[in-house]
């Protein structure tokens, strides 16, 4: 999954947005940004594994924002021994033409230090938007781990999977008084497109998302 | 002891006929669904109790160097993690007993932890 196949992926699909989220990562989100260019927005973002082993998702207004959330979860991992690294796979840095730029030496597969409320408080003081990831699997999801989502979690969202959502189990979750969107959690490239939220909102963009998950401005969002 | 008979005393049902026990000594014991604490902490050639039954446990159990993985409370993996269970050889056994009863049942033969 290289930055220009990635984009090429998820234009083929016919998508207008995406967002990058990498595990324990943002190393790699501005060189789709890059890959992208104006044809398609690509939304800064990252996959935190919380101590609970909750996947969490952090979407930001920019790479900066990203990387700097990406930093303060890497500072948490543990480091990648060259066993780990050829059980998990390497954990490339790329640029975007698709080049070997690095390594990362952290076990990016790995669970952070954070637990569910400081992953959630470090996204937010980057400014960016806190979903709860894939909760309708039972593997990794906040309602898998923890049994239902904290009363003191602020998320701005729960995500759910696109098999969640082909199986009915949208209509569910809408009673956890949370706004719903729908991804593909995509490992390979076979998978991008697979899960997709309707943006109704004047541009694809961070700040229209936010707007529409918030249901402002007549700005909304739906599982597609 | 040999995992062949900690099967065999605990009447556990093996997911992975396919592979041979034999020869497969187990030293110890983990009990964890949490993995980066299996990865932590979970002795080499010790058996590893767990009610989780994604791929992720099977990537960890390996790396960790465990000699088995016993899923309790009737909890079992699905096809294609026990056909990667036999590629990487490592035996998946399952038990309805609780993960608590089954500690219990390890314990009880004689099996330990590793201590803080």
């Amino acid at each position: 999954m290289t930055p220009p196949a990635i984009v090429a992926a998820a234009r083929e699909k016919g998508l207008a947005m995406i967002a990058i989220c990498d595990h324990n990562s943002a190393g790699n989100v501005a060189a789709v940004q890059a890959a992208a260019g104006r044809g398609l927005a690509v939304i800064a973002g990252i996959e935190i594994t919380t101590a609970e082993e909750v996947h969490v998702l952090g979407l930001f207004p920019g790479a900066w924002a990203a990387r700097a959330a990406g930093e303060a979860v890497r500072a948490t991992l543990p480091d990648a021994t060259a066993a780990a690294a050829a059980r998990f796979g390497p954990a490339r840095v790329l640029d975007a033409a698709g080049r070997l730029v690095g390594h990362d030496g952290k076990l990016l597969s790995g669970a952070s230090a954070l637990d569910l409320n400081a992953a959630i408080a470090l996204i937010h003081q980057r400014n960016g938007l806190a979903i709860a990831a894939h909760v309708d699997r039972p593997a990794f999801s906040v309602l898998g781990q923890l049994g239902g989502i904290p009363r003191e979690a602020r998320f701005d969202g729960i995500e759910v999977s696109a098999a969640g959502v082909a199986a009915g189990r949208g209509a569910r979750l809408a009673g956890l008084g949370l706004p719903l969107v729908c991804g593909s959690d995509g490992h390979s490239l076979g998978e991008v497109g697979a899960g997709r939220t309707l943006l109704d909102a004047r541009e694809p963009s961070f700040g229209e998302l936010s707007l529409a998950l918030r249901g402002l401005g007549g700005r909304g969002c739906v599982c597609a | 002891m040999k995992l062949s008979e900690l099967v065999d005393r605990l009447r556990l049902t093996n997911l992975t006929p396919e592979i041979s026990l034999e020869g497969r000594e187990v030293v110890g014991g983990h009990v964890s669904d949490l993995l980066s604490d299996v990865l932590a902490n979970a002795p080499r050639q010790g058996v590893l109790v767990t009610i989780q039954v994604h791929l992720n446990v099977l990537a960890v159990a390996v790396h960790a160097g465990l000699s088995a993985v016993v899923f309790a409370a009737g909890r079992v993996p699905e096809a294609p993690m026990r056909a990667r269970a036999v590629e990487e050889q490592m035996p998946l056994l399952a038990s309805s007993a609780s993960a608590f009863d089954v500690v219990g049942q390890l314990y009880a033969l004689g099996i330990r932890g590793r201590s803080a």
